[in-house]
């Protein structure tokens, strides 16, 4: 029997639920309404409103994914310092949570972030003065942040984990104190995990449109909120596709930088 | 001895950020939890301790079908990618390194891909396919991007497994599918569970994929909870969440600690154990991963074959009758009343906004039989051919419509040949007194009020362009259904200027924002006024929630129902539109919608505090600068489109 | 030349509640070859890591030259490590692996390309300095992870189980080799393993370790010939370990028949272990030993014969000879006094494990 063979329902099913439906996109984001060839829903990317809402989406996804990371890279190293019981945490920590819904946890952030809600009222008790924090940017990071930052821990997690404890203690023999040896051997030897990490929370923040509704108040447009709306409210799907075609730019960016330092899948998530 | 302190230092700082983390993100869950035992409805006001929504979960059939849809979709989505997944991955295990790449590549696009692309992909595909989106489309794209997951856990372990143990098995005898399973499998059972577990996670925590891939009809929780989001969230959800959350929690704690730990090695640091058992602490994370997998599944199938038995399955007949209405928008127990009567069949669904309903209805994927939009959207679809006139022949209750109503309706249905007037009412400004006091801004009676710079942040404006610009051109005493670009101009302006002002776009969180004291003043439709004053009154607020309609007039509005031109159970539709022409019918409605109602007989029965209470039954004589929308055309729609994107996006 | 290198003073460690090191004490002289043997789980590694700084002691003091480095961290003492499976860094190339120290050190580039060039021909790998970690062998990384060590001139390299990984052929190379680069360096080597052929080739002193103690110290010979207890006995080479009866000095009964031996001092009539290495049996015909039995197995070993002589008591002897006596042959055991070695009998099992340095 030939293993190749087992495949077969694989391939087929990506090429018709992956490959054909990113071939659509195209195909609807180069037409117009009448069929026609045209490059304009890929150039409308640079009108005002859609160019403003692109950079605002890449500034906050670049922000939260630095966060994530800043918040993950501490977190997966002291995991890895737990052993094998680090692996049993991540489930508690990461896996859990998701069988809360998304939205469910995201719409608890507005009650916690509210005016009248829960921080504010922890401030109000120690005699704070209250912030606003409910629909400003901060809260949109925020909310893609607590979203995404599993993508961020796993496979930074994974990478440490699976260094061997003696190359680290080889570089303290060899004379390099605690920064010096997070800074010639940790970090580079979780490159992979960080890109695939990188990549995972970056791509969701930046298409995201529901933390925008939810904790932005809609007054955020991002390029996913725009995307969605041609979809389901302007009724435009060319232009739709055109914009998603725009993003998957940055997707293929992504790729290729997998392709390129994460070249054996150490850095896979899972 | 200072070593011994650094030591500890560490571990307590190390530990101190580990319960930080876990706050972060258990943060939200326990106040979901709180939440699901509060009285109030209201996500910002405590209104008592209660267990009724535990109580109400079950009953209610929109949750236990998108609970069962949900459960099923992950199950079965999760066990085919299994099987497709670990398929594959043997046969990519055994490629040449070439195509290994290539088929790599293609498997990391779900996972790298944005979701929103993907949803939106599989939309464009199952379209063109000419494959109605329902339960098959969701479950196909949720086998899709769980596929990867199970290939990228499934992977590793294969390269652990020696191929000496596979060729040892065909060398005692063992046929190559009798080795695969005895030898192969039970080696990469953990990668295959843990991606299991994972594929079901991901299947369960889905919303934007199954947002773009659903039918009209279905609703997964998570598509349930984004249609409430709008009106409010039913607790009975919170409750429900935390139960799930709270089955998969004790599960884990029981897989997870209840077989003691085997001890280390004596006398052996972990890192040295590194060198005798490579695969010890690695082959222990998999034993949890596998634990939680189990625990996973098992909750899974306990959860959804308890709800096969609970769903009732209703024998699908010829009699039946597709109703496509607006979420929230009828006393469920009133569709119960009507099958049990007529003894036919009705398959409810809900929309959120016209614009979404739209598309459904023109593209005809789900043959509605009676669907119930707003006035300008009626034209739209009139306009466009995709209505079929109604036999009054068969609704002699449509003599109980105040005809008022039916007057009022000619504005986008001339004659009054195609919709049949369900509820109406106006928008108008809420306001919070003592917080307006507090501001030392008077009561607002001029849209302009909403450019009070005393008011900053304290404004909440209507989410749709249409609302929005309403309030705008109303302010500068135009027409709301102008065309005038120069119009549309200044109003695009006054709303940029606006904007700094403006807490939030909402739709129906304009409620619960303003019963928990979130603004002073907002936008909001009249039909939410009677649930308001309940509210407030329950809660025990120490703040009046005034409505008031401004004085350059406002939207009136009305939805009604109308029966699509390619509906395949019109009498069925005209019977459903008499029955809801009741007025004890009617009556039923308004007391669960609260939103005004055009019946006069049902108007009739109410106690006549309610009748004259005018907050909701403003009398249409004192509104006579109000209008209707109409529907302004494609063209013109655009331009309202773009406009309002300009202000979104500043 | 007086002080010791490095003086363990009074080590106990535990983990959890499993006492790996108890009341450990040991010196090492600058310039020796000491080798830490035991088996697994003994606490030779832990030994080693204490010394390298990985792991601090419970209780007891690390005198390094004269200093007391007991908390000083890894990276600050002026030794290093040769680490079981190498712990080379991937993400580098062999020279950047090899000049990692030097770079931490701020030494001059010149400096530090002479050196790579030098460490990389002592361990005859010239040439190498641009290839990948994942490249080489097993045993050219092992050269590599001792280039990379030496080149920081430590005047003490750790080296734990080094070779443990390898084939027996490379292994027996390597072996050669670090002799060799003991000898050129003139640096002290200490050296953990748990297979005692390793450890009697290259060693200058032997240290036998068995649960947190020190079993025996000394030269490979002295603790091949005299073993000072059962375990050691047992460890090191194959041994016929029997009870006897110390009869009076220099005399000894085993299995009824009386032995000359060497050893004095166990006093009259007491009980005692009696060590005889296998080679130091001698069979002879019947009537010509001192005890008699019956060839019951027999190997071919290539340089000798590997027998079990069964005696009417029912112990099997093993006995190495290059005469071949076929199985079922009566034969009769003869041992020359010195090849006896008497120990005390341990009274328990604590003791046997602390051994009689006690």
């Amino acid at each position: 029997m030939n293993k190749k063979l087992l495949s077969g329902p694989y391939i087929l099913w990506m090429a018709g639920f992956t490959i054909i439906p990113l071939a659509l996109i195209v195909y609807y984001g180069m037409t117009d309404r009448t069929g026609a060839f045209t490059m304009e829903n890929l150039m409308a990317i640079a009108t005002a409103e859609h160019a403003k809402a692109l950079w605002l989406s890449l500034g906050l996804s670049l922000i939260a994914t630095a966060l994530c990371l800043l918040l993950a890279y501490p977190l997966a190293m002291i995991l890895r310092l737990k052993g094998n019981r680090g692996g049993g945490f991540i489930v508690f920590i990461f896996i859990l949570p998701m069988w809360m819904n998304f939205l469910l946890r995201t719409l608890a952030w507005q009650t916690l972030l509210e005016k009248g809600g829960v921080i504010n009222g922890i401030l109000s008790f120690l005699h704070l003065p209250p912030q606003n924090l409910i629909n400003t940017p901060a809260a949109i990071i925020l909310g893609m942040v607590y979203n995404f930052m599993p993508f961020m821990v796993l496979p930074v997690y994974n990478v440490l984990s699976k260094i061997d404890d003696n190359t680290i203690n080889a570089a303290k023999d060899l004379g390099a104190n605690s920064l010096q040896t997070f800074w010639h051997i940790l970090l580079p030897l979780s490159i992979p995990g960080i890109i695939s990490g990188i990549n995972m929370v970056f791509v969701p923040a930046l298409t995201t449109f529901v933390i925008s509704n939810l904790l932005g108040g809609s007054k955020i447009l991002l390029v996913g909120n725009v995307i969605e709306q041609e979809f389901t409210k302007g009724s435009n799907w060319h232009l739709g596709s055109g914009l998603s075609l725009v993003l998957m730019v940055f997707i293929l960016i992504s790729m290729a930088l997998i392709a390129k330092y994460d070249k054996n899948g150490e850095g896979t998530a899972f | 001895m200072m070593k011994q302190t650094q030591k500890s230092l560490k571990q307590f700082v190390s530990n101190f950020y580990l319960v930080l983390i876990l706050i972060f993100l258990y943060a939200p869950i326990m106040t979901m939890m709180v939440l699901s035992f509060n009285t109030s409805k209201s996500r910002t006001q405590w209104g008592g301790f209660t267990l009724n929504w535990y109580r109400q979960m079950l009953s209610d059939p929109n949750i236990v079908s998108a609970l069962y849809n949900t459960l099923l979709i992950a199950f079965i989505s999760a066990f085919a990618a299994c099987i497709i997944g670990t398929a594959a991955a043997i046969a990519i295990e055994s490629m040449k390194p070439v195509s290994r790449t290539v088929i790599l590549g293609i498997t990391n696009i779900p996972m790298l891909n944005a979701d929103i692309v993907t949803g939106i992909s599989l939309m464009l595909a199952f379209i063109a396919f000419g494959i109605s989106l329902g339960f098959k489309t969701i479950l196909i794209s949720h086998i899709t991007f769980n596929i990867p997951y199970v290939i990228l856990s499934v992977m590793p372990k294969l390269k652990q497994t020696s191929k000496s143990t596979y060729e040892a098995a065909l060398d005692l005898g063992a046929s190559p599918v009798y080795a695969f399973f005895k030898v192969v499998f039970p080696d990469i059972m953990p990668g295959v569970l843990s991606g299991f577990l994972l594929a079901f996670t991901m299947s369960l925590d889905d919303f934007i994929i199954t947002h773009f891939t659903r039918g009209a009809g279905i609703n997964t929780l998570s598509t349930l909870i984004y249609s409430q989001v709008r009106r409010g969230i039913q607790p009975s959800m919170y409750a429900l969440s935390s139960v799930i959350f709270l089955a998969v929690l004790i599960l884990l704690l029981i897989t997870n600690y209840k077989p003691k730990e085997r001890k280390q090695i004596p006398g052996m640091a972990p890192s040295n154990s590194a060198s005798s058992a490579p695969s010890g602490p690695e082959r222990n994370r998999f034993d949890q991963i596998q634990k939680g997998a189990m625990a996973a599944a098992a909750v899974a199938i306990v959860l959804s074959v308890g709800f096969i038995t609970i769903k009732k399955y209703t024998a699908a007949d010829s009699n039946e009758l597709y109703v496509y209405n607006w979420g929230e928008y009828i006393d469920e127990e009133v569709v119960s009343m009507f099958e049990e009567e007529t003894g036919i069949h009705v398959t409810y669904d809900m929309f959120e906004t016209n614009e979404e309903m739209y598309p459904v209805i023109e593209a005809g994927a789900v043959m509605y039989d009676v669907v119930c939009p707003s006035d300008y959207m009626i034209q739209k679809m009139m306009e466009n051919n995709l209505l079929a006139e109604i036999n009054f022949d068969n609704i002699p209750n449509i003599s109980q419509i105040n005809p008022v109503y039916m007057e009022m309706s000619k504005s986008f249905d001339p004659q009054n040949r195609y919709s049949v007037p369900y509820c109406w009412g106006t928008v108008g400004i809420l306001y919070n007194t003592k917080r307006l006091a507090e501001l030392g801004v008077a009561a607002p009676e001029s849209w302009n009020d909403l450019w009070d710079p005393a008011l900053s942040g304290e404004i909440l404006m209507q989410d749709s362009v249409r609302d929005a610009f309403m309030v705008a051109l109303k302010g500068l005493n135009y027409s709301m259904n102008t065309t005038e670009l120069s119009q549309l101009q200044e109003a695009k302006q006054l709303l940029i200027d606006q904007k700094p002002l403006v807490q939030a776009y909402v739709i129906d969180q304009v409620r619960d924002k303003m019963i928990g004291g979130e603004a002073a003043v907002g936008v909001i439709y009249s039909g939410e006024m009677l649930y308001i004053q309940e509210e407030a009154e329950t809660l025990g607020l120490d703040y009046q929630l005034e409505y008031v309609i401004p004085k350059e007039g406002t939207n009136l509005w009305l939805d009604s129902w109308v029966i699509p031109s390619n509906a395949a159970n019109k009498e069925n539709a005209e019977k459903w539109i008499n029955f809801l022409c009741r007025p004890e019918i009617a009556l039923r409605n308004f007391e669960y919608i609260t939103y005004p109602t055009p019946n006069q007989g049902a108007f009739e029965l109410l106690e006549p505090e309610i009748q004259e209470n005018k907050a909701v039954f403003p009398d249409i004589q004192s509104l006579e600068n109000s209008e209707v929308y109409r529907y302004l055309g494609e063209e013109d729609d655009a331009v309202y489109n773009s406009l309002w994107k300009e202000v979104k996006s500043r | 030349m007086n002080q010791p290198l490095i003086d363990l003073q009074h080590i106990s460690k535990h983990y959890d509640n499993t006492m790996v090191l108890d009341d450990l004490s040991l010196t090492v002289k600058e310039n020796s070859f000491v080798t830490l043997l035991g088996p697994s789980g003994c606490g030779k590694t832990t030994t080693l890591r204490i010394i390298g700084g990985f792991e601090t002691p419970d209780t007891g003091k690390v005198i390094f030259n004269g200093t007391d480095i007991t908390s000083l961290p890894p990276n600050k003492r002026s030794l290093n490590t040769v680490f079981q499976k190498y712990a080379l860094f991937t993400h580098m190339t062999i020279a950047e692996n090899i000049a990692f120290g030097l770079k931490i050190k701020n030494k001059p580039k010149a400096y530090i390309d002479d050196k790579i060039k030098y460490a990389l021909k002592l361990v005859n790998l010239d040439g190498y300095e641009h290839r990948s970690v994942e490249s080489l062998s097993g045993g050219q990384q092992q050269r590599i992870a001792i280039a990379r060590a030496i080149v920081n001139e430590p005047r003490l390299l750790l080296l734990d189980e080094p070779l443990g990984a390898l084939d027996l052929k490379l292994r027996q190379d390597m072996q050669y080799e670090l002799i060799r680069l003991k000898n050129e360096l003139g640096i002290t080597f200490i050296y953990v393993t748990h297979d005692q052929e390793e450890a009697l080739t290259m060693s200058d002193t032997i240290v036998v370790m068995n649960q947190g103690y020190i079993q025996q110290m000394g030269s490979p010979e002295s603790i091949y010939n005299e073993p000072e207890n059962a375990f050691v006995a047992d460890f090191i080479g194959d041994s016929n370990i029997v009870p006897g009866i110390m009869l009076r000095d220099e005399l000894v009964e085993i299995f009824g028949a009386k032995f000359t031996c060497v050893d004095k001092g166990f006093g009259t009539n007491r009980p005692v272990d009696v060590v005889i290495r296998p080679e130091d049996i001698d069979l002879v015909e019947p009537g010509q030993g001192i005890l008699g039995g019956t060839v019951t197995h027999l190997i071919f070993k290539g340089v000798h014969y590997e027998m079990e002589v069964t005696t009417p008591d029912g112990y099997e002897w093993l006995v190495h000879s290059t005469d071949l006596f076929p199985v079922g042959k009566k034969v009769d055991i003869r041992v020359d006094p010195f090849d006896i070695q008497i120990m005390n009998k341990p009274a328990s099992e604590d003791e046997e494990a602390i051994g009689v340095n006690e």
